[in-house]
């Protein structure tokens, strides 16, 4: 038996009085994609925040590869390095090209030449069909290219997981598809991703299981052709039915 | 025909812009290790501000609260009078407009830094940099942009304050013309005051455009100006 690559026990955060995550547990092996819904407030995002100690946590244990990250003498910084975060509202380097927000983190975390770097930085543009925009600054793309580039940026650091925060929900609905479909790519390609998102088709099609969370509980967790056509809880079939209405169309 | 005394007025002035043109070298060096001196004073100040904590973060706020708190004229009388900070009135007045303008320029940097969303540090972080790294490599580039129009506008006022180092009689622009004029061999003050007057008007001028310049070179394509 190998270690899953990701590993939440029994994680509890709050904001002072307000409870955000009360006894949150799940793995996830290497290759998985989890997609984590949930009403808005549930902690979805804070629990993704947790894995990267963006947000700490103030009690149980998160590990990763086995090892413990939310160990205090943990390095942060190294961390993250094997952790890649995309964001919901990119936050792109604003005073870098495209490629230099792919190459940034790559020169001053990783070390790596300039030269050497924009190889790799091409290599992950490529990757996200944007090497044409490799000069561009965030102020001159899409809402959908950001995220595209987002993702580069993330995925150029190699990381061992993936984590999405409502990638697609900034943006104009005819733009969700560009980004799925690279969402999509990488889930086809093994990438371990943790992706919060209600982006119906990516989590039937993409995700190995599907994770509900409602006010900070992991209420069901089970693979999406389960969830979505036999919830075993209630607030599953509640939920997911009035998503289904809100999202009609897509 | 007796030449009018306009003319022979302006001739007088004519004949000692030498003078009048090594009282501005004064008045531009002055400005510019004034300048100096703040920004090097200022835009750390400006950080601690923003990102430091504890007593060094109050001392640095105690500190340009005093200093912006205070006429400039009295800063300097001060320095040369009260304290005899140094011989040299040149090292006293970039002291006493160095310090006035570092206070100021501490809040530009301030405003700048602060106006930097959060969410680049965050994604800094998240890429694996540190906290310092993060604010050198993604924030700072940024607020440095961002502080420009407040900086052009700091640069006029240490140029045009510069003048009142004419009370511990430091040989600047201002000065010259008033001893051009106090000495007795004319009586052009008009002249005089216009014409010192026109070349801190030009210098100031100078100044912005070139700053401008600068906001246009640095600005980041298709986003804000600089």
């Amino acid at each position: 038996m190998t270690d899953p690559l990701l590993e939440l026990d029994d994680v509890y955060k709050s904001y002072g009085e307000e409870q955000v995550l009360s006894g949150v547990s799940f793995e996830m092996d290497a290759g998985d994609v989890d997609v984590v819904i949930g009403p808005s407030g549930s902690g979805k995002s804070t629990m993704l925040r947790c894995v990267n100690r963006l947000t700490e946590i103030n009690d149980g244990d998160i590990y990763l590869d086995g090892d413990c990250v939310t160990d205090p003498d943990t390095d942060v910084n190294e961390l993250r390095k094997q952790v890649g975060m995309v964001f919901q509202d990119f936050n792109l380097f604003a005073h870098l090209t495209a490629l230099g927000n792919v190459t940034l983190g790559l020169r001053k975390v990783r070390g790596m030449d300039k030269e050497a770097a924009r190889e790799r930085g091409y290599e992950h543009l490529e990757q996200v069909g944007l090497l044409d925009q490799a000069d561009s600054y965030p102020a001159e793309l899409s809402g959908g290219q950001k995220q595209r580039v987002g993702i580069a940026r993330a995925l150029a650091m190699d990381p061992k997981l993936l984590l999405f925060d409502e990638p697609t929900s900034a943006l104009d609905p005819e733009l969700v598809g560009e980004v799925v479909e690279v969402m999509r790519d990488l889930a086809a390609e093994g990438i371990t991703m943790l992706v919060v998102s209600h982006e119906m088709g990516f989590a039937r099609s993409a995700a190995s299981d599907i994770i509900f969370l409602d006010d900070g509980r992991i209420v069901e967790h089970g693979p999406p052709k389960q969830l979505f056509e036999n919830p075993q809880a209630a607030r599953t079939g509640e939920f997911l039915s009035r998503l289904e209405t809100t999202h009609e169309g897509e | 025909m007796p030449p009018l005394p306009l003319q022979s007025d302006w001739a007088f002035v004519v004949g000692n812009l030498d003078l009048l043109l090594v009282g501005t070298g004064v008045t531009v060096a002055l400005t510019a290790a004034s300048i100096l001196l703040g920004f090097l004073l200022g835009f750390p100040a400006g950080a601690v501000e923003v990102y430091g904590r504890g007593p060094l973060k109050r001392a640095v706020e105690t500190a340009g609260v005093v200093l912006r708190g205070t006429p400039l004229l009295v800063i300097i009388i001060l320095l040369f009078f009260g304290l005899s900070v140094s011989s040299s009135a040149f090292v006293t007045a970039t002291i006493a407009l160095g310090l006035r303008s570092a206070a100021y320029q501490s809040q530009i940097f301030r405003g700048a830094l602060q106006s930097v969303d959060e969410g680049q540090l965050e994604a800094a972080r998240a890429v694996g940099m540190g906290r310092l790294q993060a604010i050198r490599s993604v924030v700072v580039p940024q607020a440095l942009r961002r502080s420009v129009p407040g900086f052009q506008n700091e640069f006029t006022i240490v140029l045009k304050d510069t003048s009142i180092a004419i009370v511990i009689g430091l040989g600047e622009l201002l000065t010259v013309g008033q001893n051009l004029y106090q000495g007795g061999r004319s009586t052009a003050a008009l002249e005089i005051f216009l014409t010192v007057s026109l070349i801190y008007f030009v210098l100031t001028f100078v100044t912005n455009r070139s700053l401008d310049y600068v906001d246009d070179h640095f600005s980041i394509p298709g986003g804000e100006r600089a």
